[in-house]
């Protein structure tokens, strides 16, 4: 009862905002629910007892990736972008192909949904440090490689800028 | 009170000889009292224990610490039999017919109030403090008047309470180019995580609101949320100044979490875990039964960490050396020009908290959480609490100390330091530890 409670809020709110960030005509605006939307989805693992996911989430996604896109959005922000249309005349095409893709999306989780997430926390940390330095070492170096190649890129680019 | 003029009249006249005024002297209740407007700090000084009124506001500020600290003490004396206490809450509510829901809601409300009320005690303490002392690094006295005005007003003891009564009667003002929603909301998503950070903090032995295995990451994650709050209020205000504020705050702020968030890697490398109890229990005991056995006495990486993690730490909460978003000569105030009464005043509470928070994970990262640092009887018998909030208090002490001693960073050397200073040592000292772990503490 209190766990359905507890999930159906946190889907409102996560799904709320998210098409606030779509329909809002002021891009700052749109940011900051983005920033709540991904808020609502670490809530949705803290209530589903993935405590690691939680943090991890609530760090990379809010405090980070949300932030750079505010910081990102003020910087380059002008008066005028504040009372963007968010639709052009398109809007038909787009409303289809947000229609496939979220039946294929629902198609898809109908696969798993038959798999009920206990609502209790667990600590999870010490398992998810094994599989990631032990089972899944190869994938999650690969990862490391491609963010390393994603920093040597950036200072590239940066570098090659200054010298002209 | 004018000098008499002298008999023999001169031929011509000069101008009045001038005479400084001397201290008024005002009855008050048939007793004279100075009046402390016109007289220079130092002659009141000089009496002041013969004043019944210095007297007593010391014995009020003594009586104020005293209960403050017996207070915590029973806070932190009570909570070892915090299970006890559920048991009784428990067969209370079993009495009374309420349901088990009831119960976790009524212990968790008591849990946040205690530390909702640490934030709030800390910023009356420590704004008091930092005027203090931030007074006597620059040869000043700092609050002496304010107590009240029959002279209970031992070293200012009731400045910060007085400000507060002023701010809260300030007006609230919204500049008409603001955003008025997310200028109203920043100061309530500056102050909201950072009170929601203090969750897992460790005050003692066991002593934590909430005992997270994911302890660490929970500080982080949320401490970090603050930046969007300071962010919204530069760019709501309207001002240019403000804004510029709010992205070198959120530049900075971002900048300095990652050398934050990996000097204390090694830490949990050693300990194995997230969890602040854990890492605390991990500096237990003694080397040579001298030595406690704390990270920062690990040799070359506990110190390289410690000072990493009180670097950025002090960056975090935008405090002098690192204060470029609210650079007084360059930016007005930064992100908190536009803001006025208690919504300004936040903004400093959240301070103040990030630099409590700073500070107990520094006496349990580094210092040993509440473990004694001698090895002898009367020192072990004091309880963790205690320990803990001495060590706390010492790092406090080190963040106003840092803030009124340097000077301001400049924007490109701030970014400098964090990106090719921080981080690179501190993923040296990953490495280091880890070497420490495969050949010394395997």
């Amino acid at each position: 009862m209190l766990d359905q409670a507890v999930f159906y809020s946190l889907t409102i709110l996560t799904l709320a905002s998210a098409l606030a960030v779509v329909l809002h005509r002021n891009t700052v605006h749109s940011s900051l629910f983005l920033g709540l939307s991904l808020a609502g989805v670490a809530g949705l693992y803290a209530s589903l007892g993935a405590d690691f996911l939680f943090g991890a989430q609530i760090m990379v996604y809010v405090s980070g990736i949300a932030v750079l896109v505010i910081f990102v959005v003020m910087l380059l922000g002008r008066a005028s972008d504040l009372h963007l249309r968010q639709v052009n005349e398109r809007w038909m095409a787009a409303l289809l192909v947000c229609f496939v893709a979220a039946v294929g999306l629902f198609k898809v989780a109908r696969l798993q949904s038959n798999i009920v997430a206990t609502g209790a926390a667990h600590p999870g940390t010490h398992d998810i440090g094994r599989l990631f330095l032990g089972e899944w070492l190869l994938p999650f170096e690969l990862t490391s490689l491609i963010l390393l190649a994603a920093l040597l890129g950036a200072v590239f680019f940066t570098r090659t800028e200054n010298a002209q | 009170m004018t000098t008499p003029e002298p008999a023999a009249a001169a031929p011509k006249p000069v101008a009045p000889k001038y005479v400084p005024p001397e201290p008024v002297l005002n009855r008050q209740n048939g007793r004279l009292i100075e009046d402390r407007f016109s007289t220079w700090p130092t002659e009141v000084f000089k009496k002041r224990w013969s004043r019944p009124g210095y007297q007593r506001g010391a014995g009020m500020l003594v009586a104020i610490f005293v209960g403050l600290g017996l207070t915590g003490g029973l806070i932190g004396e009570l909570a070892k039999r915090a299970d006890g206490f559920y048991a009784l809450l428990g067969s209370f509510a079993a009495a009374q017919g309420l349901p088990p829901l009831a119960l976790d809601a009524g212990w968790i409300a008591i849990k946040v109030l205690i530390v909702l009320h640490i934030v709030l005690i800390n910023g009356l303490w420590s704004i008091w403090w930092e005027r203090k002392i931030s007074a006597h690094i620059q040869s000043r006295v700092g609050p002496t008047y304010a107590g009240s005005p029959k002279g209970f007003n031992f070293h200012g003891w009731a400045q910060t309470a007085i400000d507060g009564i002023k701010l809260l009667l300030k007006e609230d003002v919204t500049p008409a180019a603001a955003d008025k929603w997310v200028h109203a909301l920043a100061p309530g998503l500056v102050i909201a995580p950072c009170i929601i950070a203090f969750a897992p903090v460790l005050f003692g032995d066991g002593l934590a609101a909430a005992s997270l295995d994911i302890g660490t990451l929970y500080i982080f994650a949320f401490a970090g949320i603050s930046v969007i709050g300071i962010v919204m209020a530069g760019w709501a205000s309207g001002n240019k100044y403000s804004l510029l504020g709010g992205l070198r705050g959120a530049a900075q702020i971002v900048s300095y979490e990652l050398p934050r968030g990996f000097s204390v890697v090694p830490i949990l490398m050693f300990a194995g875990s997230l969890d602040l109890q854990v890492i605390s229990n991990a500096q237990a005991g003694y080397w040579h039964g001298i030595i406690p056995r704390w990270f920062i006495f690990y040799p070359v990486v506990g110190q390289l960490a410690f000072v990493i993690f009180l670097i950025s730490s002090v960056a975090e909460t935008n405090r002098t050396p690192f204060d470029i978003p609210e650079a007084e000569s360059e930016l007005v105030s930064g992100f908190h020009t536009e803001y006025s009464g208690m919504k300004w005043s936040i903004f400093f509470l959240a301070e103040y908290a990030y630099v409590l928070l700073g500070s107990f994970l520094l006496a349990t990262f580094f210092l040993g959480g509440g473990a004694s640092p001698i090895n002898a009887l009367p020192f072990t018998w004091i309880p963790s609490w205690l320990w803990m909030l001495g060590k706390a208090m010492l790092m406090m002490f080190v963040f106003l100390w840092i803030r009124w001693t340097l000077p301001r960073f400049r924007v490109d050397q701030l970014m400098d330091f964090t990106w090719k200073f921080l981080l690179p040592w501190s993923f040296v000292n990953i490495a280091v530890a880890g070497l420490y772990l495969a050949y010394w503490l395997k």
